[in-house]
């Protein structure tokens, strides 16, 4: 075998020196290695949703602070669970791998199904982008004026009400109000928001229940009853709705949606740099005005755009649990 | 508002200023349209970040045509080779593809791309002048009254296979129970998903659509040098004389081609349903109103213009939900709705007197694709017959990667693949034993349609089945139904008693 010549030799070291340096700055400059490719995102649900048109809205200025472009795959079905099964299971924990999901449902999902995967072990919320209300409504020409009279008609005989599906937190907050009150619903999931509006909208149903924001988006063609929030609404100005809770005097829980941003727990633990990265840059898309004009376009009011982090999601998503826990019986098959 | 002929010509002038690109547009589209797996929603989707960059004008233009494109698309396949390119061109099978055996690939190719594109266009110009009542009619059909017009698609199991009613209906019952898999409308509780995360949102449909029709068929194949029956004539170049023929068979049913695509447009409204139901529906009212039904099936060109004039009458019409109230009424639409609001088009009755030009412009846009379809392609029959030409050998194999890559496509899991070989063995074992691979497809396309708005409506009628029977616009579809499945059989009975007094 022929040795290496000295001229050779120091162009093998200087190789091995230079790549050793390379090899050295990659691993001391974290901040300049992530992120390295553009960003996947999982939806939950399918496209053209409130989901979709919100991330879309959110990662315009975040993509430009993050300098990589966000591409979006929809795994809808079984109220989410398949796409979250597949984000946890089949994605890569890379930090280039996201989901944008919808905490309230998702979580409702999550406590009925006992799917396999753990929150918060699995999988983390971490930038809250939104807090959606849900609400009662009617079609504009309805005859039902108030939440007091459709309750009272619930009284005498079981009214048909509208919702996306029966583990939502919109479809809890109306079964939990016909529990104080007396009034008997029958809940009928059309299996998204634009099958609810149409089934209202055609007098399918006589009332709806769904997250507000997009009932505020679709016009003067609803008319909102109700809100169900234990404390006060952000919409008042583009409803006179009152609070369920005031109307009835009831204690019912806090019912809203909130969309977040979620990554794999491991990546976050393994990388506290970029990941604190993500979520300093998440929360100063909020001082963009170019996120709220893209919401705004959307339709809907931009009073609903609230940041929250990664604790007050996880204490969110937790009490999600906890709700779900106490209505089991009727929000499943086992009813 | 009422019609406005200078609003129309200022329309049509602009759309014909976005014919650069509507011509690469409508090219895509055909080839998207014809490789079964790759949709019009999926290549939207792809192509998202590209159109999101164009104004929003040009945008729409584009998604209109590629989107009017792949309807026209996905029946090529289904003519040639058996294999439909969408679920909307799996009725074109039944009598396309016999037409092709009998060595009329050309005149189908006509037949198709001229009830097609007629079919688009007339219904688009309707939709132009009729959109506000259009709008409304959407509105009319509710859970019951879809009930009835999904019984209508699955009439036609019994009806495709008259000759042996029996496996027809074993067939039709087995597609029904692949199409129960995946979680319930209800509660969302998983079905018969054997633990397979990819079941969970029903058996998808591309796979079962490959399977059934493109690798069944490709097996089959196998057994032939040719897909034509030469009967041991040699096979002759494509002349332009099948062509003239196709367009004369074109123009002796024009009327067929206007009814059926008007199937296509009132089905294309409701919000869910979609170019597979329209088709089916208009297949199994051409036959029932047809003086020749035995015909259908062996290669009748009736048989091709219902389903494709009818898949191209639901483009316009799943539009109009979109643009009227802001609600989509399919999956393409509701990429079109993204690139809207991305836009800041605020969608509802409001749009057609804020933005006019938008509102209307996408259906100038639609006739001004279809116009441009129908003078592009209607010449290039000739050439794309000659595919029936090629030796089995190297079809075979160019048809199985293709369609393999296409179920993968479509949505990213591995697993599909394996659904569509696994479709693919049932299918051949099905056409083996003459048990009719369509009468599978349709319960799997229909069932699961059929069982959500079945069980919404039983929800909303609190346990009653006579919900059933509460709406007026029901009831006449229900006596419709009837008519249906009385016609033929007494058509065949009056044939009887003729038959038997000759024979006297």
């Amino acid at each position: 075998m022929r040795q290496p010549t000295a001229s050779r030799r120091r162009v093998l070291q200087g190789g091995l020196a230079t790549a050793a340096t390379v090899g050295l700055m990659a691993h001391t400059r974290p901040a300049f290695a992530y992120p390295t490719r553009n960003f996947n995102v999982t939806i939950p649900t399918g496209q053209g949703g409130g989901a979709e048109r919100l991330a879309r809205a959110f990662d315009g200025p975040w993509s430009a602070m993050l300098g990589r472009p966000f591409e979006y795959e929809f795994f809808p079905g079984a109220g989410g669970q398949v796409g979250y099964e597949l984000f946890v299971n089949r994605r890569p924990a890379d930090g280039h791998h996201l989901l944008f999901g919808n905490m309230g449902p998702e979580m409702i999902m999550y406590a009925l199904q006992r799917p396999n995967y753990t929150f918060p072990d699995d999988y983390i919320y971490f930038c809250r982008l939104d807090i959606d209300d849900s609400c009662v409504f009617v079609r504009a020409d309805s005859p039902i004026q108030s939440i007091e009279q459709l309750v009272d008609m619930a009284k005498q005989r079981r009214l048909n009400i509208g919702t996306s599906r029966i583990p939502h937190p919109a479809s809890i907050g109306l079964l939990a109000l016909g529990d104080a009150t007396g009034a008997q619903f029958n809940l009928v999931p059309y299996g998204g928001g634009n099958p609810t509006y149409i089934g209202t909208i055609n007098g399918e149903v006589e009332a709806s229940v769904l997250p507000i924001t997009g009932v505020i988006s679709q016009g003067e063609r609803f008319r909102i009853l109700g809100i169900f929030n234990p404390n006060q609404s952000v919409f008042g100005a583009y409803t006179d709705a009152p609070l369920v809770n005031d109307v009835f005097g009831t204690n019912l829980p806090d019912l809203a949606s909130s969309r977040s941003w979620a990554i794999h727990t491991r990546w976050a633990d393994e990388n506290p740099e970029h990941f604190a990265m993500l979520e300093d840059t998440s929360r100063r898309v909020f001082d963009d005005a170019a996120f709220a004009q893209a919401f705004e376009q959307t339709g809907a009011p931009v009073e609903a755009l609230a940041y929250g982090d990664r604790e007050l999601c996880t204490n969110y998503a937790l009490a999600m649990i906890e709700l779900t826990e106490r209505y089991r019986d009727v929000l499943s098959a086992g009813n | 508002m009422g019609w406005d002929t200078a609003l129309f010509v200022g329309l049509l002038g602009h759309s014909l200023g976005l014919l650069w690109i509507i011509v690469p547009a409508v090219l895509l589209g055909i080839v998207v349209g014809a490789i079964p797996g790759f949709s019009a929603q999926n290549t939207l989707i792809i192509l998202l970040p590209v159109t999101l960059t164009m104004d929003v004008d040009t945008a729409l233009t584009f998604m209109v045509a590629l989107y009017c494109a792949t309807h026209l698309g996905s029946g090529i396949p289904a003519i040639l080779v058996n294999m439909p390119g969408t679920g909307g061109a799996a009725a074109t099978c039944l009598d396309g593809y016999p037409m092709t055996q009998k060595g009329k690939a050309q005149q189908a190719l006509v037949v198709c791309f001229i009830a097609s594109t007629v079919g688009g266009l007339i219904t688009s110009m309707a939709t132009l002048a009729l959109l506000p009542h259009l709008a409304q009619m959407g509105l009319y059909l509710r859970s019951v009254e879809m009930v009835v017009i999904m019984l209508f698609g699955l009439v036609l199991i019994a009806a495709i296979a008259a000759k042996d009613l029996l496996k027809a209906l074993i067939a039709g019952f087995f597609g029904l129970l692949i199409g129960v898999i995946g979680t319930d409308h209800i509660y969302a509780t998983p079905r018969a998903t054997f633990g397979f995360l990819e079941l969970y949102d029903g058996v998808p449909l591309i796979p079962a659509l490959i399977g059934l029709f493109a690798i069944s068929e490709a097996l089959m194949m196998v057994e032939e040098k040719m897909l034509v029956r030469t009967d041991g004539k040699p096979s002759r170049a494509a002349q332009w004389k099948e062509t003239i023929e196709g367009v004369q068979l074109s123009i002796k049913h024009w009327w067929q081609i206007v009814w059926t695509a008007f199937i296509g447009l009132f089905i294309g409204i409701i919000p869910g349903a979609g170019a597979s139901i329209a088709s089916f529906v208009a297949y199994q009212q051409s036959r029932m109103f047809s003086k020749t039904p035995e015909l259908y099936g062996t290669g009748h060109p009736q048989g091709v213009i219902a389903p494709e004039a009818a898949n191209n009458g639901v483009t316009s019409g799943t539009l109009v939900p979109l643009m009227a109230i802001g609600v989509p009424g399919g999956s393409t639409a509701a990429v079109m709705m993204v690139v809207l609001q991305y836009h800041g088009v605020v969608l509802g009755p409001r749009l057609f007197t804020d933005q006019p030009l938008l509102a209307y412009g996408i259906f100038v846009s639609m006739c001004v694709s279809y116009l441009v379809m129908l003078l592009t392609i209607v010449p290039l029959a000739r050439y794309m017959s000659q595919v029936v030409l090629i030796p089995t050998q190297y079809l075979v194999p160019s048809i199985l990667s293709l369609t393999i890559i296409g179920a993968f496509a479509n949505r990213g899991y591995a697993f599909d693949m394996a659904l569509a070989i696994v479709f693919g063995v049932i299918g051949f074992i099905a056409r083996k034993t003459n048990y009719h691979v369509t009468a599978i497809l349709i319960g799997i396309i229909l069932g699961p349609l059929f069982e959500q708005y079945f069980v919404r409506s039983l929800r909303i009628g609190q346990g009653d089945l006579m919900i059933l029977f509460s709406s007026t616009l029901g009831n006449v579809l229900w006596a419709f139904l009837a008519l249906s499945l009385l016609l033929p059989w007494l058509r065949t009975r009056q044939q009887r008693r003729a038959t038997a007094k000759e024979a006297n």
